[in-house]
């Protein structure tokens, strides 16, 4: 086994990448199917275009750290909008469209919230008209947005996916499962926990959400055994990386973490909430919580179990 | 008031500076670009490299001249090498695999290099511009045959460039020159020894299903 030239700083990033990505996508939601306005005011809608511009920033800033060269001389990330071959340059312009539109949709929720700070914002710059359109405006902003965080969301996998070198990563199932990760991350965030935080009788206004995020769970839970078990089907490297997730270093990880409290336990609860059309307090932040950190060690497992071909 | 003209003039200047800058942006772009065009051209219209090595593994004992002299050329940091060497083999016959950049002819490590500095010389040498490299980490991940070596201090990854610059001098690269049991052939694809090496089917690539296509470097595995 060679050296591991990416470790947490990738997985980290990945992670946040696809939550930031996630949160928007519930945001836009709320915002597009008009759900966000059947009561006086909607957590998911604010915390979800408040947090994914700063998540993604974050998830970059990390990235932009774990360069060598490139953090001495920083004029040379500028290359990496050059290689149109390369999946990181994607990447890059991805993050370069996503992120300024993130950012607006968080100032336009905040101001729609509250328009003390836009009639603040106006006392510095005058040429600000009284009231903004927001319902038109975040329309627009939504729909491209939505696309961007897909492809936010869809890259981060793809970016492990095309490593021939890698046997685990090397199927195009990653991508897939990294998206439907990112939803439910988004999800957990967005709905189990803010949601559940702010207003707790919310998920009466939502009453489906819990199927929606019932679907994820199923989703992801399959993808990434699907996933584990053709990679241990496949042999050679391939189902060594996922011996070392299932039964070797990562199994505690990855059983009690990922698979106990991330994915069964969320859709325990997910199921209940269905069933009795409403989240219990503790249990909607305890599997918001579960999702979050399985979304994080989902990704960190991946990244680490990578063995590369034996030569 | 404004004249129609006057609105006109504005913005064609407006657009002049745009398109000037814009145009600076991209010569600067463009003067960096021209030694990766060789890099963006599909492999299926590459040419194969100038130059071959043909590692003769029955002869390589395993000594590590090659690497101590590489490291020595490229003055590489403690631990750090662009030849790797790896036991092969059960205990009484085991033979050691010296393994260093292939330089492929569809080399991954430049398909994701995203700042393009791996790229693809003329002679067929894979190259990095330490000038352009960021340090990401991408290619040394994505190179199947572990070639690439990170440097904690200049932030570059780095690989196997063949001493180019002796090579094209008319010389040899320093691990060819360090080899003291022969078992390292060095030439141009067209030298009448290499030539015939290369037709006698005794030579092989590593690993040709990676499908990396590996151009130069060939060997001659054990007990063929």
């Amino acid at each position: 086994m060679s050296e591991h030239y990416w470790g947490w700083l990738v997985a980290i990033y990945l992670f946040l990448g696809g939550m930031g990505a996630g949160a928007f996508l519930m945001a836009a939601m709320v915002e597009l199917t008009g759900m966000r306005y059947r009561g006086k005011y909607c957590p998911t809608a604010l915390v979800g275009a408040g947090v994914s511009g700063p998540l993604v920033l974050i998830g970059t800033v990390l990235l932009i750290f774990d360069l060598g060269a490139g953090i001495q001389e920083p004029w040379r990330i500028l290359w990496m909008f050059t290689n149109f071959q390369s999946v990181m340059t994607w990447g890059i312009w991805i993050l370069s469209l996503f992120l300024p539109i993130a950012f607006a949709y968080g100032v336009l929720e905040v101001m729609h919230v509250h328009p003390e700070v836009l009639a603040w914002t106006r006392k510095r710059l005058k040429f600000l008209p009284e009231t903004l359109p927001y319902r038109r405006i975040k329309r627009v902003v939504c729909s491209i947005g939505s696309v961007l965080a897909v492809a936010t969301a869809v890259y981060t996998g793809v970016l492990l996916s095309v490593v021939t070198a890698i046997p685990l990563w090397n199927t195009p199932l990653l991508p897939a499962l990294f998206l439907v990760s990112a939803v439910s991350t988004g999800m957990g965030l967005t709905f189990d926990l803010a949601a559940t935080l702010a207003v707790p009788e919310i998920h009466r206004r939502y009453n489906h959400m819990p199927l929606i995020h019932m679907i994820f769970i199923g989703l992801e839970i399959g993808l990434l055994g699907l996933l584990l078990v053709l990679a241990l089907n496949q042999g050679g490297e391939a189902a060594e990386s996922a011996k070392l997730i299932l039964l070797g270093k990562g199994s505690v990880t990855f059983w009690v973490l990922v698979v106990a409290f991330g994915m069964v336990y969320p859709f325990m609860v997910h199921v209940y909430a269905f069933a009795r059309k409403s989240h219990g307090y503790l249990s909607g932040i305890l599997s918001g919580v579960g999702i979050v950190i399985a979304g994080l060690f989902v990704r960190y497992l991946l990244v680490a179990a990578a063995i590369p071909v034996t030569l | 008031m404004e004249s129609k003209q006057d609105k006109a003039a504005k913005v064609s200047r407006r657009t002049l500076l745009k398109a000037g800058l814009g145009g600076t942006l991209l010569a600067a772009a463009g003067s960096k670009f021209i030694p990766f065009s060789q890099a963006m051209v599909p492999s299926a219209e590459q040419p194969a490299s100038e130059y071959v090595l043909i590692i003769d593994l029955n002869k390589c004992s395993g000594c590590g001249a090659c690497a101590e002299a590489c490291n020595q050329r490229n003055n590489l940091p403690e631990g750090k090498s662009y030849i790797r060497r790896l036991k092969k083999g059960e205990e009484e016959d085991c033979w050691c695999l010296t393994v260093q950049c292939q330089h492929c002819q569809d080399a991954p490590c430049a398909k994701v290099c995203p700042a393009g500095a791996t790229y693809r010389h003329p002679s067929g040498v894979v190259l990095v511009n330490d000038k352009v490299c960021v340090g990401c980490k991408y290619c040394a991940v994505a190179c199947p045959y572990g070639a690439r070596v990170y440097d904690e201090h200049t932030g570059v990854v780095n690989k196997c460039w063949l001493c180019l610059d002796w090579v094209l001098g008319g010389g040899e690269p320093a691990c060819v020159q360090a080899c003291v049991k022969g078992a390292r052939i060095f030439g141009r694809r067209d030298d009448p020894e290499i030539a015939e090496l290369l037709a006698s089917g005794r030579v092989q690539t590593l690993h040709p299903e990676f499908g990396t296509e590996p151009g130069i470097v060939h060997y001659i595995f054990p007990g063929s």
